[in-house]
C-alpha cells in the first residue's frame, strides 16, 4: 500500500463547497465576535501534554493526538482552545486589566475512534470572557451564543442551559461515597431513567433524593425550573438560572432557550452555568460552553471565566449549501495589456471571470468551451470585443 | 426525525429482539403489522403512530442513533457495553435477558496461577473492562465464531461470552464461574433528537413505561 495518496483516518481533503460553507460560517461568527469587542488570539497547534494535564481538562489522554519531540517530551496537537487561552491569560496577558474578551478561529485535533465516520480535525470558533464573574457576564455570553448561531443563518435551534452547582448541591446532601456519586452522575448524564431510580432506592429517606431521581428528566422549557424547585426546595443554582432566564427573555432571547438540569458532563471542570446548542439537522450538540472559574487559576492567576466553542463544520452542515460562482468570461489579452486584463477580472464577481493563459484566440475559445464559459473578452492593443463562444 | 416530517425514526435490532419489540409496540397500541410483514420495504411506517422503523444489525443500531439518522434505537446492553456510547440510554425494556459470564473448562482453576491468562471473546472491550476493574492483566483474543472452541483447543484459558441457559457451555465441558454483566434490551435516544423533538420522544417513552409497568 502506498501511503502517499490517501489521507490518514480522521482527516480529509476539503474541496470547494466544503471550504466555501466553512468559511461562510467562520466569517459570520468572527464578524459578530469582533462587533462585540472580542479580540482574536491564536495559540500554537502543538502544546506540551502537561499543559492539559495541569489544567484539569477532562479530556481523556487517548483522545489527544501525541508527538514526542527530540528531547523526549510529549507534545499534543491542540485538543481544545480554552486551555491554551487560559494559559495565555494567566501569563502573557497578566498585566492587562480584566475582563478580557478573546475569540479564536482554529482547528482542534482529536484522536477519535476508528471507523466512526467522525473527523479528527475540527474547525472551532469560540469566545472566552476572562476575568468576569456573575450574572452579567453569563448573560453576555449566553446571548452571544444565541446570536452566533443566528448570525450563521440558523433559525431552528435551542441553547440549553444547566448549572453545575445544582447537581453538586444535591449530591452533597446524599452522604454517598465518591464512587456512588460518580455512578449516579453517569446515569444522569446518560438519561438512564430506570437505572437511576434503582441506584437511588436505598437512599429514599434523604431529602435530595426526589430531585436526583427526576434529574435525568428535568429538561425542557422554563417549567422544569419550577418542577425542580418543588422537588429540591430553595436552591441557589435554580434561583440563578431563573434570574438569568428572566433577563434573557426580556431581551428577546426567550424563544431560543431551554433547560437541562441533567447537564452534568465534566462536572469537576465547570463551576456554574453550562450550556449547549442543538440545531435541527445535526446529530449532536454544535455549541458547548459554560463557566469554569478554576481553569485560569490552574496557571497562577485568579480569574473567573466563561466561554463557548462552536463546531464550524457541524453548523455548516445544517445550512443549505451556497451556490458556487459560475465562470462566464475568459479574458484573452494581447501583449502589454496585462493591466487592462486584470482590471477586467477584478471588476467582475469572484469566480465568474478569469485570465486565459493561451497564446492564440482559437486555443482560448477551445478552453472556454471546455470550462463552460459563455464568452471570451478579447483585449487588443486598441479596443476590446466580447466574443460568444460557439 | 427528518426535517419537516414530524415522524420519529427508530432503528430496531434484527432477529431475537425484533419480535419482542413488535410485541411491545402492539401492547402499547401501535400497529406492528408493517414490521411483521416487511416485504421488500426498508423503512416500515407505523400507520397509527408517527414512527418509522428500520431493521439493522445491533452495532449498526448504535451507529445510526449516534449519528442522528435515527432518533431512537432498540439494542441489547451487550452491544452497548462493547461499543461504548454517546447517546441516552433511557429504558431497560426487560426482554432479551441474558448475562455475560466468565467461563472456563470444567475443573480448571482459573485464578490459581501466576501465568497471564488468555481470554477469548467476541466482546473484547467487555472482557478488557471486566479484568481492568479487577486489576488483572490478561491477554485478550478476539474470536468471531464459536468462542467455546477456544478453551477446548487450548487457545485460551477462559472465555467471556453471552450465556442464556448455559446449555451450550455444559455440552462443551465449560462452566461459568463468574457473572460479568447483566444484559437486556434497551431503548436508546440520540442526544440532539431528545432535545429537539422532546414532546414526541417523551410521548413514546411514556407509552413504553406504561406498558413495562403493567408487565412488572
Amino acid at each position: 500500500m502506498k501511503y502517499t495518496i490517501n489521507t490518514p483516518e480522521g482527516t480529509r481533503d476539503r474541496l470547494f463547497a466544503e471550504c466555501r460553507d466553512r468559511r461562510r460560517v467562520q466569517n459570520a461568527l468572527t464578524a459578530l465576535f469582533r462587533r462585540r469587542s472580542y479580540a482574536e488570539v491564536s495559540t500554537p497547534e502543538v502544546e506540551f501534554y502537561d499543559l492539559f494535564l495541569q489544567s484539569g481538562n477532562p479530556m481523556p489522554q487517548e483522545a489527544m493526538l501525541k508527538i514526542v519531540d527530540r528531547s523526549g517530551r510529549i507534545l499534543v496537537m491542540r485538543p481544545d482552545c480554552t486551555t491554551p487561552i487560559a494559559r495565555v491569560a494567566a501569563t502573557k496577558l497578566k498585566t492587562l486589566p480584566l475582563p478580557q474578551r478573546l475569540y479564536y478561529d482554529e482547528t482542534v485535533f482529536r484522536s477519535g475512534a476508528e471507523h466512526r465516520g467522525s473527523s479528527g480535525e475540527i474547525a472551532q470558533c469560540g469566545v472566552e470572557l476572562i476575568g468576569a464573574a456573575g450574572a452579567k457576564a453569563d448573560l453576555e455570553v449566553v446571548a452571544l451564543a444565541v446570536d452566533a448561531l443566528r448570525s450563521c443563518g440558523l433559525e431552528r435551534f435551542h441553547i440549553e442551559l444547566g448549572h453545575a452547582g445544582f447537581f453538586k448541591s444535591l449530591a452533597a446532601g446524599m452522604e454517598m461515597d465518591g464512587e456512588t456519586v460518580e455512578k449516579m452522575r453517569a446515569l444522569i448524564e446518560g438519561k438512564n431513567f430506570a437505572a437511576l431510580g434503582d441506584l437511588l432506592e436505598p437512599y429514599a429517606d434523604r431529602s435530595a433524593c426526589a430531585a436526583l431521581a427526576r434529574l435525568s428528566r428535568l429538561f425542557g422549557g422554563v417549567e422544569v425550573l419550577e418542577e425542580a424547585q418543588r422537588l429540591a426546595g430553595k436552591n441557589e443554582a435554580l434561583t440563578y438560572l431563573h434570574d438569568l432566564c428572566r433577563e434573557l427573555e426580556a431581551a428577546g432571547y426567550g424563544d431560543f432557550l431551554r433547560f437541562d438540569l441533567g447537564l452534568v458532563h465534566q462536572i469537576d471542570y465547570y463551576t456554574g452555568v453550562v450550556f449547549r446548542g442543538y440545531v435541527e439537522g445535526a446529530g449532536d450538540a454544535v455549541l458547548s460552553g459554560g463557566r469554569y472559574d478554576g481553569l485560569v487559576a490552574a496557571f497562577g492567576r485568579n480569574a473567573p471565566a466563561t466561554g463557548f466553542a462552536i463546531d464550524v463544520d457541524a453548523v455548516a452542515g445544517c445550512l443549505s449549501a451556497g451556490e458556487p460562482p459560475r465562470l462566464g468570461v475568459l479574458v484573452h489579452f494581447a501583449p502589454g495589456q496585462l493591466a487592462r486584463a486584470l482590471t477586467a477580472v477584478d471588476g467582475r464577481a469572484g469566480g465568474t471571470c478569469e485570465l486565459s493563459p493561451c497564446e492564440t484566440l482559437e486555443a482560448t475559445l477551445s478552453l472556454a468551451r471546455e470550462k463552460g464559459a459563455a464568452r471570451v473578452l478579447v483585449l487588443e492593443q486598441q479596443g476590446e470585443r466580447l466574443v460568444d463562444v460557439p | 426525525m427528518t426535517m419537516n416530517t414530524n415522524r420519529l425514526r427508530l432503528a430496531l435490532t434484527k432477529g431475537r429482539l425484533q419480535d419482542k419489540s413488535v410485541e411491545l409496540f402492539e401492547a402499547m397500541g401501535l400497529d406492528g403489522s408493517p414490521i411483521r410483514n416487511p416485504g421488500r420495504r426498508l423503512i416500515h411506517s407505523i400507520p397509527n403512530y408517527p414512527l418509522d422503523a428500520v431493521l439493522a444489525k445491533a452495532p449498526d443500531v448504535i451507529t445510526y442513533v449516534e449519528h442522528g439518522v435515527c432518533d431512537l434505537g432498540i439494542v441489547g446492553k451487550d452491544t452497548i457495553l462493547e461499543q461504548g456510547k454517546s447517546f441516552y440510554e433511557v429504558l431497560d425494556l426487560g426482554f432479551g435477558r441474558c448475562r455475560f459470564a466468565l467461563a472456563v473448562k470444567e475443573g480448571s482453576d482459573f485464578y490459581g496461577t501466576y501465568k497471564t491468562r488468555r481470554i477469548a471473546s467476541k466482546y473484547p472491550n467487555v472482557a478488557r473492562a471486566f479484568f481492568e476493574k479487577k486489576g488483572m492483566d490478561v491477554d485478550i483474543i478476539k474470536i468471531e465464531g464459536s468462542v467455546e472452541l477456544a478453551p477446548i483447543l487450548d487457545l485460551a484459558d477462559a472465555i467471556v461470552d453471552i450465556v442464556e441457559t448455559g446449555a451450550t457451555l455444559r455440552e462443551n465441558g465449560l462452566t461459568p464461574i463468574e457473572d460479568v454483566a447483566q444484559v437486556s434490551a434497551r431503548l436508546i435516544v440520540n442526544t440532539a433528537s431528545m432535545k429537539l423533538y422532546q414532546t414526541e420522544i417523551e410521548d413514546f417513552i411514556a407509552r413504553c413505561e406504561a406498558e413495562l409497568e403493567k408487565r412488572k
